[in-house]
């Protein structure tokens, strides 16, 4: 995996968060808890002077990890957060992709309706899966959270789109450019809280952190953030390999994201 | 580690996804995870294995065999890492393309010698975009040679008659390289190939390797410019803004413009951290001894001596993407604002780089045209500051044209 310059990751990010700021009227972000939302976090502070300038909002199933909801409360309080909390249903009946395809979704459409908020920061990258990798920075959603990947705006010269329907919004994506690696050699650079559930037990650690119901751990030694990167430099294996819902069918990510997953 | 961003150009079919889904497996880039579903897929369509699903991810581009939307992918070589950006070759998905190609230091071309292949108008209009992105190193890789059994011959015409065109429109004979290769057999990617014993040049890498290691390093220039984005806290008095040359230090005396407003630099804070200076390429948070006042995004920062011009009008060369009719608007660093006319100077045939009779706007070729402004702005020429000097062109809300500066 390739180690990129921190430097310019970093800059760009912080470009494009202020510039998401600075351009919408009522931004919000979403925070998973997991280490990439975190990271991106650790971002706008630095873009804001040490605060965090927009709501953050975790799509709260009932269903994540105690490690999770434990990190939830003392980062927030920590950071001081303006967090809020949506909390969706499970339904029995939905399963795998069908219910990260639904009930997220729908329930980021509740909150988002109810404050208003016209864009929404996104904290996915290239590396993680060939789909996100045809995302650019800026990316309009319709009414019903739709992407239209057939017909994405042009995105050049810093300038971003910021055309939307009446009722869509603007996702943003301020982390495309980083890879895995680099978002490990961040958090041991600025010191970044991580979940605990990252690190190796019993012989098993998350890479990828989804709810309970479908996200399994992989055999790992890592006990360290340094001895992540050090598997990352080695590993051959794909970061969302313990995401069951990925593995289900063909395009499954390109349909998941042309309906509104995150 | 430092990483390049190259872009791949040239018409659909001439291999650009297959080039670069080659080069991830001969390097060891791509999972295997990734590989062996580009594999099941392939067998799935009942096709030969095809190297540009590592790439082209959505149903539809498989299906149909062509790239939709452009996407990237890294490749460690020596010391440095590259990032290849893939675009579409199909006309009608020229946005998608300049999007992409827009992020390209350098440029690879790619060029079927299949018979009925060759140089077409899509292959040239490429380069003539790449041009006008400021892009002045290219490695021409004249693809599908396997077809013409590696045969010198079917290299050297394809050489010789691109040749003329690349030079015509601006680049140095010196910045641009030729490579015969086959990108879905792996040939002369990575490894010299033995079928082409007549080619004594170096490999396709190591051709994309030499272009950057070659260059003279122009960078930019050492006057202060600064695009504010915005301002940070609510009562306007801390700036963001990105440096695009020079160097802003604490104490500097400063312009704002275009409102023309003096003020004198109190703090600097890069990263989260007060700094003495602020350089190239950092976003900057900087507090002023006195209010900026209103109107700051798209703002220009500059030393008092070294201003940009503040305009209203300028003279621009456009490609155009879309129809430009009665409703314009422009998009120039952050600003959204009206723009009164366009008036036609010069048609520019894209094939060819050459003027045209007609002196009208035509989608897919270019205009030198006079562009007036619904206000006053702080510009440069595209040559000498890039980020002052281009804006992108709207006409009833639709991506009309991308526009660079050529006279203030």
């Amino acid at each position: 995996m390739i180690k990129q310059d921190l430097n310019v990751l970093e800059e760009r990010s912080i470009y494009v968060i202020r510039e998401a700021k600075m351009k919408f009227k009522n931004i919000a972000a979403l925070w998973s808890m997991g280490k990439d939302s975190t990271t991106m976090l650790a971002l706008a502070r630095k873009a804001f002077l040490g605060k965090v300038p927009f709501p953050v909002i975790h799509i709260d199933n009932s269903i994540d990890f105690p490690e999770t909801y434990k990190f939830r409360q003392d980062l927030a309080k920590e950071w001081n957060l303006d967090l809020i909390v949506a909390q969706s249903e499970i339904k029995p009946d939905l399963v795998g992709s069908a219910c990260c395809g639904k009930n997220k979704p729908e329930t980021l459409k509740k909150v988002m309706e109810e404050h208003g908020f016209d864009a929404l920061i996104v904290s996915i990258r290239r590396d993680e899966h060939g789909i996100r990798a045809k995302e650019r920075y800026m990316s309009p959603r319709d009414e019903e959270f739709r992407w239209n990947y057939k017909d994405q705006p042009a995105e050049l010269w810093d300038d971003y789109s910021s055309k939307m329907d009446k009722k869509g919004h603007i996702r943003v994506h301020p982390l495309l450019d980083w890879n895995e690696i680099d978002i490990w050699s961040y958090v041991k650079q600025e010191n970044i809280p991580v979940n605990p559930l990252y690190f190796s037990r019993n012989g098993h650690r998350y890479r990828s952190l989804g709810c309970t119901h479908c996200t399994v751990p992989l055999r790992s030694e890592a006990k360290t953030v340094d001895d992540i990167i050090n598997e990352l430099e080695t590993t051959t294996g794909e970061e969302r390999s313990g995401r069951s819902m990925d593995k289900e069918r063909e395009y499954v990510m390109q349909r998941l994201r042309s309906l509104g997953y995150m | 580690m430092i990483v390049k961003t190259i872009a791949l150009l040239g018409h659909k079919d001439h291999g650009k996804s297959t080039l670069i889904g080659s080069m991830l497996m001969q390097t060891g880039s791509a999972t295997q995870v990734r590989i062996n579903e580009a594999k099941a897929y392939s067998e799935k369509l009942r096709k030969p294995f095809e190297p540009a699903f590592i790439l082209d991810s959505f149903s539809e581009e498989r299906e149909q065999g062509m790239t939709y939307d452009t996407t990237r992918a890294q490749i460690k070589y020596k010391d440095l890492a590259f990032s290849f950006i893939d675009v579409p070759g199909h006309e009608e998905l020229i946005k998608n393309m300049i999007s992409g190609a827009s992020y390209g230091e350098v440029a690879v071309l790619l060029v079927s010698a299949k018979g009925d292949e060759g140089i077409r108008d899509q292959t040239k209009r490429h380069l003539f975009i790449a041009r006008m992105l400021g892009i002045d190193r290219l490695v021409v890789a004249v693809n599908k040679m396997d077809s013409m059994g590696y045969e010198e011959g079917s290299f050297n015409s394809i050489r010789d008659s691109l040749g003329k065109f690349i030079s015509r429109i601006g680049f140095e004979e010196r910045d641009v390289r030729f490579v015969p290769i086959s990108a879905y057999n792996g040939e002369n990617l990575v490894k010299k190939s033995g079928k082409m014993a007549w080619y004594g040049g170096s490999t396709l890498i190591d051709s994309i390797y030499g272009i950057f290691a070659d260059a003279s390093g122009a960078g930019s220039g050492s006057a202060l410019r600064i695009v504010v984005q915005g301002a940070i806290d609510s009562e306007g008095n801390i700036i963001a803004g990105k440096v695009i040359s020079g160097r802003l230090t604490e104490g500097d005396k400063v312009d704002i413009l275009p409102n023309g407003h003096n003020a004198k630099v109190k703090e600097i804070i890069v990263k989260g951290r007060r700094v003495n200076s602020a350089g190239i390429g950092e976003n900057a948070a900087i507090t002023l001894d006195s209010k900026a006042g209103f109107g700051l995004r798209g703002a220009v920062i500059s030393g008092i001596d070294d201003r940009p011009r503040v305009v209203d009008s300028v003279t621009a060369r456009i490609f155009v993407t879309g129809v430009i009719g009665k409703k314009l608007h422009v998009k120039f660093n952050g600003i959204d604002m009206g723009c009164r006319s366009v008036d036609v100077i010069d048609g520019i045939d894209t094939t060819t780089g050459e003027k045209m009779q007609r002196k009208t706007p035509e989608v897919l070729n270019a205009i030198d045209a006079r562009v007036e402004f619904d206000r006053k702005l702080p510009v440069e020429e595209y040559r000498a500051t890039k980020e002052l000097g281009r804006f992108v062109l709207y006409s009833d809300d639709v991506f009309a044209g991308i526009c660079t500066i050529t006279k203030v």
